[in-house]
């Protein structure tokens, strides 16, 4: 038997030594970039075979690897290059030939794309707060960027902790973030992230073939029908955070025979959610697209799409209100009409898109593309509006015990039993409390009901941003040698935005008069300054009468021409790549105010000036200019520009090094133009191009599944202009801090790794992010009110960059030097924030052969701080109505708070199945936030109000406002595809 | 796994159901139906329903107290009374005031826009039990007198008798409406005497009728008189001398100072201080002058720099006008908010050739008289009837 045994190994192995020898097959290939097809060397090739490594080498100077002998069977390539998304690529050697795949393609790790949701949940994180972006638009194979972009988002990460608008956006070729701020415009196409799937980013410094690039990353949304993935899909997406259902369908037809190809993605997200009351999605999303391929040398594509829909919005409120309601998810949005859960605020937009594309390949080292973009439709947001009646803001901070009573007697607050009454109309869960912790909308109706002549006090207004945005992009790649590669272009965009209110429901009343309530209270004897639309009320003899949809208050044009010139020259030789980039541009913008505001009546038609009962209602500024509210404002013109080096070296044994140098010159926004552009056509004193210096470091390692970057950056950002308006109850009205002069200055390190463990399929990866985003500079400001002419403030902030700490004696109090003046112990910095300024993540992640995956992460988030009111780093402020600023006055008013760190568990598991070889079922099941942490902080804000003290010796803050993160919640996809 | 396929199908089949009904039934429709109109109230709703004078008549000075208090006969009551007041023109200020016919009384509510939700000539009734009763306006002493009744919440602090409710849950627990078809403005008593007047140093509502509620006083002659406190710092302590001017007891040879409106809004006392008509008067009160370091009076003249009152013309300030009944003054009291304040007082009943009559609450403070008009259609010409304001 032995015997037997023996002389079956032996035969066995014989067998298998004869198949060895007689194996023929191969597989052969050239890696290569997918940037200018040019050969990478030193690529680290793997085969596998049933998930068993067979052979490993590497390819030469040309790219060209040979994997000799192989017999008959199913293998599998893993392709890693430093600097480069490593791929797998599944080959079948049959009959013993050797399989030429002719090229491996790699994608330069700069250059993403987004992951898919079959394994992760979605990226779609729309406003559920106050802010309309994501912190990164994309997922990667980039291990940092994946956990910054789509993990870091619950606790509103920004990239180095830049503002939206320096993270450049293209869809198509065509640069669209938005002209008015500058914000990248996710929400344009949110819902459609089928269709808008492919795309291609970098990150930092780099440059792209659209762009020459900012600082902060360039994103290319192709959008073209050929790029959506061919094929029938739908999915039904379930989540408990923000809404409730998605349901989305695509379909794409790949390139056919006949050179055309076709694609539609539609979906519907719609729903509440389990932690907000009141927010809601009733988001619809369709996009539609045809192209045709005429030859190998043309390309032209017709595309339109848009996400009409509605989503109520959530709220900030002081902590006190949260702590009443035992609720930190409290939004005082919303209240009971007839039983309904009914939301105030809501935005409600379309704005489809049109684009047409041109795309030409004359040959493999040329190509060229032209895209003519439209945009347009409108976006509105509703909220209340009330005259002459009290305010019906549940959160209203005299609707809180705390305007009752507090403990410090400097309040003046000592109606201790009115405070108890109002602790128990803030008791949650108390049927009877419902209308008053919440907005009461019966009261609103029947206020209006009974108002006389059916005018109505309160009434529901929609705020409109409305753009027509049309613009015309062309650019070239030219592979001038197998070293060197030109890409240019050439953007244009010509933007007229109308900015204005309507009424969007008169809760029950007939009409709403177009006059500003708060000019009435102060100047009543002059009915022709209180008017929205002077020329109405001259015209007529009286105010305007506003009905449902008709435009009231503020209606004005912001015109918006930009042109830009840009190029990127890439020097590739051996190990060595070099990158030079500069652009040059155009910007000019300016007011066209539709209507005349009786404060700001300005020159008639004629030029000349206007009186109402002999009294001049022209004003005129410090310099003798008129203020004036119609017609055209002075045109802004500015000349922007940037240039960058970057250069690389990549090493043997998978090592990469990169450093990248840049500055750049922008023109400010519309919006950080214009003291208070609702009102008039004032610009801010001083307006100038921010400058921006930036650079990085880089050393990547990628092989044998290990990868990994760490990233050191620097960066100033000089002479920033910003306007910031609050809505202010005590006026009654938005008041507006125009602050010119801000420098930031961001330095910090990114690493991301990712490791294989000791079982197959388990990986860990480890990400970090720490970083210092400082201002460096107190900026100038000048605050207004939206109905008064006069500048209520203008000065220098002196505690915006930082605030002093004073020493303090063994006994508390304050020490004093001997010319009586406080000591300084030290200099606190004030940072840029709603961003965490440390977050980490460690992860283990699962794969298995059967299509199993497993995820379980581990994140940290601390140094993140609460966003700065310029009024309370005046000197104003802080010396109080006494005029004397305390030691202990100074630090009460203007330390910036920083939130508390935290730690959240996440995990995520999915499977898919294909059946019969042709269809593919899978779900993806994502539980974020386990440890059901309700306490985290993601943003806020100070309030504008200052509280004089009994003593009359100092000021009080207003308590601020806070946005916080979901505790635990879920995210299911279920997906469908053939 | 085709069994865990169909099962998370299953469970997102169930889900789907168990949301759509919480979910998606305001999501989709979008609009809501519009609420109900109120529920009013009427007599028949209350038990015990007691007069407005009866009611003060139960206060007696310097005791206010939270109703019923010891007063067997307050116990679940309430008052009822048409609104005599509006706010709508800015002169009332978070409050209003309600008469039964015996009397008239304020009700403290403190919240502003109170004629949206409580129109005038509505009823309205106050269930008491809970609210506080107490004067406003008090003076001990020879120059002193009565105040008014007034009906609010509990002030712990001591510095006012009533407090006001401020808190809707308050407001809806006791100000209940009556039926909102049914608008009477309450008819004005005529005074045209000036032995109809109060005796404002001994009565209040619970003793005259009269006070608290709407009247039209006949034949009022101009007083020659204003009254205007100014303040220097809105921020500072409003009893300090040093941070106040009485504009007629500083500048006796005009009393009236040159005002000829019946109050004055910002903008119309920016004008005047800008004139330097008050450039003279002096800062202090009474006798008592606010003296600079070389012991020279302060003026508001000396205040001036760059041609404007940096200090005063932010501050909050007072001015009302004076008129004559007999020998008895009346002060009409006019808040510069509201809408009539910069309303020229004709120049015929400036010089005394005309006498008004005007309609408004009467009401005591200090021992002196004072009407608060609702609007400017308050005041006609005693002769023709005709309203000085149109």
């Amino acid at each position: 038997m032995k015997r037997f045994i023996v002389a079956a190994i032996a035969a066995l192995l014989s067998i298998s030594a004869f198949s060895q020898t007689l194996s023929e097959g191969g597989i052969k290939a050239t890696v290569v970039s997918r940037v200018g097809r040019t050969p990478i060397a030193g690529a680290n090739v793997e085969l596998k075979k049933g998930g068993v490594k067979m052979q490993e080498l590497r390819t030469g100077n040309d790219g060209k690897f040979f994997f000799q002998d192989l017999a008959n069977d199913n293998y599998s390539l893993i392709v890693a290059a430093p600097g480069y998304t490593e791929t797998q690529v599944n080959v079948t050697v049959e009959k013993g030939l050797v399989r030429d795949l002719i090229f491996v393609t790699l994608v330069p790790a700069s250059q993403i794309n987004e992951v898919d949701d079959s394994s992760f949940g979605e990226f779609d994180l729309d406003d559920s707060g106050y802010t309309d972006t994501p912190t990164i638009l994309f997922a990667s194979n980039d291990v940092f960027t994946n956990v910054a972009g789509y993990g870091f988002s619950a606790v509103r990460y920004k990239n180095r902790g830049y503002n939206s608008e320096s993270q450049e956006v293209y869809l198509a070729g065509v640069p669209m973030n938005d002209a008015i701020t500058g914000y990248s415009p996710y929400s344009l196409w949110s819902g459609l992230n089928e269709a808008m799937r492919s795309k291609e980013s970098t990150i930092g410094l780099e440059s792209a073939d659209y762009s020459a690039g900012g600082y902060n990353g360039v994103t290319n949304i192709s959008a073209m029908p050929s790029d959506v993935r061919p094929g029938l899909r739908m999915s039904v997406l379930s989540n408990s955070a923000m809404y409730r259902f998605r349901f989305m369908v695509n379909y794409a037809s790949g390139v056919l025979d006949n050179g055309w190809s076709y694609a539609i993605n539609a979906s519907a997200r719609i729903g509440g959610n389990d932690w907000i009351e009141g927010v809601f999605y009733r988001n619809f999303a369709l996009y539609a697209g045809a192209e045709k391929r005429i030859g190998d040398e043309h390309r032209i594509a017709l595309i339109a799409f848009a996400t009409p829909g509605e989503r109520g919005a959530q709220n900030a409120s002081t902590q006190e209100v949260y702590d009443l309601m035992k609720d930190n998810m409290y939004n005082s949005n919303w209240g009971y009409q007839n039983g309904k859960v009914r939301n105030a605020r809501v935005r409600k937009t379309f704005e489809p898109v049109i684009a047409l594309r041109y795309l030409y390949t004359p040959s493999d080292s040329f190509e060229a593309s032209a895209t003519l973009l439209y945009r347009t439709g409108f976006n509105g947001y509703t909220a209340l509006d009330w005259y002459d009646a009290p305010d019906p803001r549940p959160d209203y901070y005299r609707n809180l015990p705390s305007y009752f009573f507090m403990d410090d007697s400097e309040y003046n607050r000592s109606n201790v039993i009115k405070y108890g009454e109002a602790l128990e109309m803030w008791r949650p869960g108390v049927a009877s409390n419902a209308n008053y912790q919440h907005i009461n909308w019966d009261r609103l109706y029947n206020v209006n009901y009974n108002s006389p002549d059916g005018r109505s006090k309160y009434a529901q207004e929609q705020r409109h941003v409305d753009q027509n945005d049309i613009n015309l992009s062309g650019s070239i790649k030219w592979n001038l040698t197998e070293l060197f590669t030109v890409t240019a272009g050439i953007n244009g965009k010509i933007n007229r935005t109308r900015n204005y209110k309507k009424i969007a429901d008169l809760l029950g009343g007939q009409y709403y008069l177009n006059v500003d309530q708060f000019a009435e209270r102060d100047f009543a004897s002059n009915a022709a300054l209180i008017q929205n639309d002077l020329d109405y009320f001259l015209e007529h003899g009286e105010a305007e009468k506003i009905g449902l949809g008709d435009s009231y208050g503020y209606d004005y044009l912001a015109q918006i021409r930009r042109a830009n010139l840009w190029g990127n020259g890439t020097f590739n030789k051996g190990n060595l790549s070099v990158t030079l980039s500069a652009a040059l541009g155009y910007e000019g913008f300016w007011r066209e105010g539709l209507v005349r505001k009786g404060l700001f009546a300005g020159l008639d038609d004629d030029g000349k000036e206007i009186f109402y009962n002999g009294v001049l209602l022209t004003s005129y500024d410090s310099k003798g200019n008129v203020i004036s509210s119609k017609g055209k404002s002075e045109v802004s013109n500015f000349l922007t520009g940037s240039a960058k080096l970057l250069a690389s070296y990549t090493l043997s044994g998978g090592h990469r090094f990169s450093a990248s140098f840049g500055y750049f010159s922008d023109a400010p926004t519309f919006n950080q133009a214009f003291v208070s552009a609702r009102t008039r056509n004032s610009l801010v004193d001083g307006l100038c191009n921010s400058k921006t210096v930036s650079g990085d470091l880089s050393y990547q390692l990628s092989t044998g599944g290990y990868n990994l970057r760490a990233t050191a950056y620097y960066t100033k950002i000089m002479d920033q202009t910003d306007v910031m308006s609050f809505y202010d109850d005590s006026q009654q009205s938005f008041t507006n801090f125009a602050m010119t002069g801000i420098d930031q200055r961001h330095v910090g390190i990114e690493f991301g790794a990712k490791m294989p463990l000791f079982v197959s399929g388990l990986t860990a990866s480890a990400v970090l992010s720490l970083g210092e985003f400082v201002y460096t500079s107190n900026p100038h400001m000048i605050q207004t009110v939206d109905n008064s002419a006069e500048i209520i403030r203008d000065e220098t902030l002196p505690y915006w960059q930082s605030n002093p700490v004073f020493k303090k004696n063994s006994d508390g109090s304050y020490a004093y030097a001997e010319d009586g003046s406080p000591i300084v112990e030290k200099t606190r910095k004030h940072y840029v924030p709603s961003t965490p300024q440390l977050a980490g993540e460690l992860a283990l992640n699962y794969r298995t052969n059967s299509y199993w995956f497993f995820e379980l992460n581990g994140q940290y988030f601390a140094k993140s701080w609460l966003d700065m009111n310029p009024l309370y780093r005046t000197q104003f402020a802080v010396s109080g109505p006494d005029g004397v600023a305390t030691p202990e006055e100074i630090e009460y008013m203007t330390t910036q708070e920083c939130f508390k760190p935290c730690f959240l568990l996440n995990a995520s598991a999915g499977k898919s199945w294909y059946i019969q070889r042709k269809y593919n079922i899978g779900f993806s099941f994502e539980v974020k936030n386990i440890l059901n942490n309700r306490d985290v902080r993601t943003g806020g804000y100070e309030q504008t109000r200052l509280i004089s003290t009994s003593s009359k010796e100092s000021y009080k803050k207003f308590d601020s406002k806070y946005f916080y993160m979901p505790g635990i919640n879920y995210m299911l996809n279920i997906y469908f595809r053939f | 796994m085709k069994k865990i396929a169909i099962i998370s199908a299953a469970l997102a089949v169930l889900c789907s159901c168990q949301a759509l009904k919480e979910e998606f039934q305001p999501v989709f429709t979008g609009s809501y139906d519009n609420p109900e109109p109120y529920t009013w109230y009427s007599d028949s709703d209350f038990s015990n329903i007691v007069s407005i004078k009866d009611l003060c008549a139960c206060y007696s000075k310097k005791n206010p107290f939270v109703m019923p208090g010891s007063h067997v006969s307050l116990a679940n009551a309430v008052i009822k009374g048409r609104v005599s007041t509006t706010d709508r023109p800015g002169n009332f200020y978070k409050s209003l005031y309600i008469e039964d016919g015996t009397a008239g009384i304020e009700l403290k509510i403190g919240k502003n826009g109170l004629y949206n939700d409580y129109q005038q000539g509505q009823t309205v009734y106050v269930k008491l039990g809970g609210l506080s009763l107490g004067m406003y306006g008090y003076k001990d002493g020879n120059y002193g007198g009565q105040g008014m009744v007034q009906i609010g919440y509990e002030d712990p602090s001591g510095d006012y008798e009533t407090a006001y409710l401020e808190l809707s849950k308050l407001i809806d627990a006791h100000i209940l409406r009556g039926n909102p078809a049914d608008i009477r403005i309450p008819e004005p008593l005529v005074i045209d005497k000036e032995s109809g007047l109060p005796n404002s140093k001994t009565e209040h509502q619970g003793k005259n009728g009269k006070l608290g509620r709407l009247v039209t006083l006949k034949g009022l002659k101009y007083a020659n008189e204003v009254f205007c406190l100014l303040y220097l710092n809105s921020q500072k302590d409003k009893e300090d001398f040093a941070n106040r001017v009485f504009l007629s007891s500083s500048n006796n040879s005009d009393p009236t100072c040159g005002v000829t409106t019946l109050a004055m809004s910002e903008t119309k006392m920016t004008e005047y201080l800008l004139s330097g008509a008050w450039d003279q008067c002096k800062v202090g009160s009474g006798s008592n002058y606010a003296k600079d370091d070389q012991g020279n009076i302060i003026t508001i003249g000396s205040l001036k720099g760059n041609g404007r009152y940096p200090g005063v013309e932010k501050a909050a300030y007072s001015v009302s006008q004076y008129f004559k009944m007999g020998s008895t003054e009346i002060q009409i009291r006019t808040s510069g908010y509201c809408r009539f304040s910069d309303y020229e007082i004709p120049e015929d009943v400036l010089s005394g050739k005309r006498a008004i009559d005007v309609t408004g609450i009467l009401t005591n403070y200090q021992g002196s008289l004072q009407l608060v008009v609702n609007s400017a259609a308050d005041f006609v010409y005693s002769d023709t009837k005709e309203p000085l304001y149109n």
